[in-house]
């Protein structure tokens, strides 16, 4: 996980500007520095940056049965389905590592059948209305699904983040997991929020 | 003393010291699990960001009631979660890791403080650190300090007390006992004793067998003397006894020399005598015998058979006069002539005189048995003469009878390898052995067998001269055998 140091505020020199052009020259620099925290202690990385790295991590808690791990490749794909919140800070995350040996990528699908060899699946927002679809698509696959959906983790999801006190947290659902064949940690379990045992109650 | 209490003082170190290395040891072994095992369980805490859960872990290290506080930084060395036990959150000033080292620590402030990677999958996720207190250890290590020099102190004090007790019962007894024996072996006075004890333990035992070891020696040391004495009187006695049988032999032998000169002159003397004295007598003799026979030739018809008789016995007795006078003549020559020793046959020449006396008397049966290849070292002549007498003397006395043996052999058996001749004739007397050698002297009467008497005395003459002696051993009727040696 990269940690993002704090910047001070570039002042603009007063002499051979006019003082209009001054304020405007102020405020496009301000604008263009990306926000900063006063108290350059505390680096704050970005929300789909901490997401990232804990799809990576994620990863690394799960262990696929057999048969899950059967339809899989010799690498581990991390993939995004839908529109991509995350971007390039996926790829520079995910880069350079590997889970059990194999070399982790960061993928982007948009049909069901392209993710059934991905280990880990991201579900944008933006399929809320085809979940179930999904979802089903992606029955006994051994597929880790993660998503912000509302309510995911009850519609037949397995993880959904959760924001708790300003910290992006999540919750599990152990039944989804173990269908699909996998089976979740236990230390990843207890810094879960909630874990559920719940049987897909649809939509 | 000094050296046992420095010897005990020394082990203890020793001991305590090894303690306390090992017991650090174990601490910190255990430390290291304790914070593996820590470590391990709030990876996903710090992964997910969740501190809450990183410090119910760590709240686990309340069981060990040495645990002083422990943390749980990020990776880069934010505190995350911390645990201590007396609530006050004060996080220590960590020693830092070094690249590629896993693990560290510091011992200081009565405390051990230890600093692990925790590592999850390969990968450094943070840091965890643990403090335990080593109060519990160094207080035990004191109480071992204490009960030491307890224990030294009061042994010390102890072998102080002991120390007089054994001086007197045991080291005092012995001390005197070497120095009596010094005593002893310096003044060579073995009635000394050691003073007996009245203990009835080893040292007593010792003093008991020491004492009577002495007496022993004394005993023998007396023996020893007394038989010194004796041999040096018995050495005395003889060295006198000595002295003067020196002295009588010396006197003998000087007086052996002398009556040998004047045995020697005396022989010298006879010699002369008997010589001139045959060649004197002679000359008549021979007047006798051959006017006698003259008278015999010329007158004898004139003359009636006595009258003739009386004349042969004139010549009878001239005649043997002759041959006693040949006979002494030869006596003397053998003794004035002088000895060339060579070697030679002496079988050849028993030989030669066997066959010249069986030529003489061709009727006789006499059977001769010689040895054959004796050889003998001495003068040719003188030994012929010799072997003629002694042959002659066995021929002689075995013509009574009718057949005879004569031997002629060497005799080994008494060591000395003597010479015989043997006959198996008249022989002699034993009784009188010592005349058989005498001049003139004859066991025999002259009408049994002729003789002079001069033959034996003349070998044993020619014997003597050769360095040899004669001896003869005979019986009555049975025979004689002389030996003799050169």
């Amino acid at each position: 996980m990269q940690h993002f140091t704090a910047e001070s505020p570039v002042s603009a020199s007063q002499d051979q500007v006019s003082p209009r052009n001054r304020l405007l020259i102020f405020w496009v620099i301000l604008f263009l520095i990306p926000p900063f925290n006063l108290r350059a202690q505390q680096p704050k990385a970005s929300e789909f940056e901490v997401k990232a790295a804990y799809l990576y991590n994620f990863g690394r808690f799960v262990q696929w049965s057999p048969a899950a791990a059967s339809a899989k490749g010799s690498s581990f794909p991390i993939c995004v389905f839908g529109q991509d919140p995350f971007g390039a800070i996926l790829d520079t995350i995910l880069s350079g590592e590997s889970i059990d040996g194999k070399a982790v990528v960061a993928k982007r699908v948009s049909k069901a059948q392209d993710a059934l060899d991905c280990r880990v699946l991201y579900i944008s927002a933006s399929e809320d209305s085809h979940l179930k679809e999904i979802l089903a698509g992606l029955d006994k696959a051994g597929v880790l699904t993660v998503s912000d959906i509302p309510q995911f983790s009850q519609r037949g999801g397995m993880i959904q983040f959760v924001v708790v006190a300003n910290k992006i947290r999540f919750e599990v659902n152990l039944t989804s997991a173990q269908d699909a064949g996998l089976t979740l940690s236990s230390d990843l379990l207890k810094v879960a929020v909630a874990v559920r045992r719940s049987q897909q109650s649809g939509d | 003393m000094l050296v046992s209490g420095a010897a005990l003082l020394l082990a203890c170190a020793a001991f305590i010291g090894y303690d306390l290395v090992s017991f650090r040891r174990a601490a910190v072994y255990n430390l290291s699990i304790q914070a593996q095992i820590a470590g391990s369980n709030a990876v996903s805490a710090i992964l997910f960001d969740d501190p809450s859960s990183a410090e119910k872990t760590l709240s686990a290290l309340q069981a060990s009631p040495n645990i002083v506080s422990a943390g749980i930084l990020t990776l880069d060395g934010r505190p995350f979660a911390a645990y201590s036990r007396n609530k006050d959150g004060k996080i220590p000033v960590l020693p830092s890791l070094a690249a590629g080292q896993d693990e560290t620590y510091r011992f200081g402030g009565g405390a051990v403080l230890l600093v692990r990677s925790i590592v999850f999958q390969g990968k450094p996720t943070g840091t965890i650190y643990i403090q335990s207190s080593m109060e519990g250890l160094y207080a035990r290590l004191k109480l071992y300090a204490g009960i030491s020099a307890i224990v030294l102190a009061v042994s010390l004090l102890v072998a102080l007390l002991i120390s007089p007790i054994v001086q007197r019962e045991v080291a005092r007894p012995i001390v005197q006992l070497a120095e009596i024996a010094q005593l002893i072996s310096r003044d060579k006075n073995y009635s000394v004793r050691a003073e007996p004890s009245n203990t009835h333990d080893e040292i007593s035992v010792l003093v008991d067998a020491f004492n009577s070891m002495l007496t022993q020696i004394q005993e023998r040391d007396g023996a020893l003397r007394r038989a010194r004495d004796e041999l040096e009187q018995k050495v005395h006695e003889r060295t006198s006894e000595l002295t003067r049988a020196n002295l009588l032999l010396t006197q003998e032998v000087a007086e052996h020399k002398r009556t040998e000169e004047a045995l020697e002159t005396a022989n010298k003397e006879l010699d002369a005598f008997s010589y001139s004295v045959s060649h004197d007598l002679r000359a008549p003799l021979r007047g006798i015998d051959g006017f006698s026979q003259a008278l015999l030739e010329d007158y004898g018809d004139k003359l009636d058979s006595v009258g003739q008789d009386h004349l042969q016995r004139v010549r009878l007795a001239a005649q043997r006069m002759s041959t006693l006078i040949d006979d002494l003549l030869k006596l003397s020559r053998v003794t004035r002539s002088e000895m060339h020793r060579e070697q030679l046959d002496l079988s050849a020449v028993v030989k030669a005189i066997a066959e010249e006396l069986q030529h003489g008397a061709p009727s006789r049966n006499v059977t001769f048995v010689i040895t054959e290849g004796l050889m003998a070292d001495g003068d040719p002549r003188l030994l012929r003469v010799a072997i003629e007498n002694l042959l002659g003397n066995s021929w002689k006395y075995t013509s009574a009878h009718s057949c005879a043996r004569i031997e002629f052999g060497i005799d080994q058996s008494n060591g000395r390898p003597a010479y015989f001749i043997r006959d198996d004739g008249a022989g002699f007397d034993p009784r009188y052995s010592e005349r058989l050698f005498g001049a003139f002297q004859r066991l025999h009467a002259m009408n049994e067998f002729p003789g002079t008497g001069i033959g034996l005395a003349t070998v044993q003459r020619i014997i003597r001269k050769h360095g040899g002696e004669i001896w003869a051993e005979g019986e009555v009727e049975k025979g004689a055998t002389f030996y003799f040696t050169l």
